[in-house]
């Protein structure tokens, strides 16, 4: 619940920062395809790795947390139509 | 630089440009999260990033396997310089100019066989790395080579995987068959003075018979 207020409350911050996160997590990747050293390959396949995952689970978040409210006001809709 | 780029780097590289564009794109506009925008914002945070860290790990993991790859670490140079040398006929040597270990010469030699042998492979490297990054960094290579060591000897299995010391052609060499058991049971190492040499001779401390 507390999540959820969380992401409704902060939807347009949290995507601007999981874009961010997932230029960050690319970036290394180019990085390690550019210099492949023991530094960024590891990063890469680590960090970047991570920070992607987490851009595209907020991301997926705001979206179930969005199709979710949308359900409950069309739910409250329909019950307010009905006689 | 592009044309040196192997197809696992520019699919990897194709994907962060799609990507890369589309998150910009985002940044720069702020549309309202319509539907429109929630398909190319899963294009752009998942698809698309998606493609380029799986084939980046790809190509990373096949980087890891270079020989370049490992004398990047300075330290290894000793080793590396053996196998690079073209006329060289170092055990190293050798087997860096037969096509079947070529670049991936340090990693054909010293990757662990079996079921998890990959996996333990990568965490010895990582431990490697760690090593690198806490004791030899700051190092030279003619000091290191004083202390680096493999952490254990190099197994005669590593060897069998291609020598596999059954083939009749192997066994008629005296010494081979002399030593068979002792071979197997890594008592007596091909990888030795008197036998095949120093797999890295340019890798031995001073002092230490090289021939």
């Amino acid at each position: 619940m507390k999540l959820q207020r969380l992401l409704r409350a902060h939807t347009p911050r949290i995507l601007r920062v999981a874009c961010l996160l997932a230029l960050f997590a690319l970036a290394m990747f180019v990085w390690s395809l550019f210099d492949p050293r023991p530094i960024p390959v590891i990063l890469a396949m680590s960090v970047g790795q991570v920070l992607g995952t987490f851009s595209l689970l907020a991301f997926l978040a705001v979206v179930a947390c969005e199709l979710r409210d949308e359900q409950r006001r069309e739910t409250e809709r329909t019950d307010r139509g009905s006689p | 630089m592009i044309a040196n780029l192997s197809p696992f780097s520019i699919l990897s590289l194709t994907c962060t440009a799609a990507a890369a564009t589309i998150l910009v794109t985002y940044l720069v506009k702020h549309p309202p999260l319509s539907g429109v925008i929630k398909v190319w914002l899963l294009l752009g945070l998942g698809v698309f990033p998606i493609g380029a860290a799986f084939a980046g790990n790809i190509q990373g993991y096949q980087t890891t396997e270079k020989r370049a790859f490992c004398a990047s670490c300075h330290v290894m140079s000793p080793e590396t310089s053996d196998s690079d040398d073209p006329r060289g006929t170092s055990l190293s040597s050798r087997h860096a100019r037969n096509a079947l270990f070529g670049a991936d010469d340090c990693y054909v030699c010293h990757a662990d066989y079996g079921m998890f042998g990959t996996v333990l492979t990568k965490i010895g490297g990582m431990k490697h790395v760690w090593m690198y990054y806490t004791r030899y960094r700051g190092v030279s290579a003619d000091d290191a080579k004083k202390t680096i060591a493999l952490y254990k000897p190099f197994p005669n299995a590593a060897c069998m995987e291609c020598h596999s010391s059954t083939v009749e052609l192997w066994k008629a060499v005296p010494d081979h068959k002399a030593s068979l058991d002792d071979v197997r049971a890594d008592r007596v190492s091909c990888a030795s003075d008197g036998c095949h040499g120093y797999a890295h001779p340019n890798a031995r401390p001073p002092g230490v018979h090289t021939k």
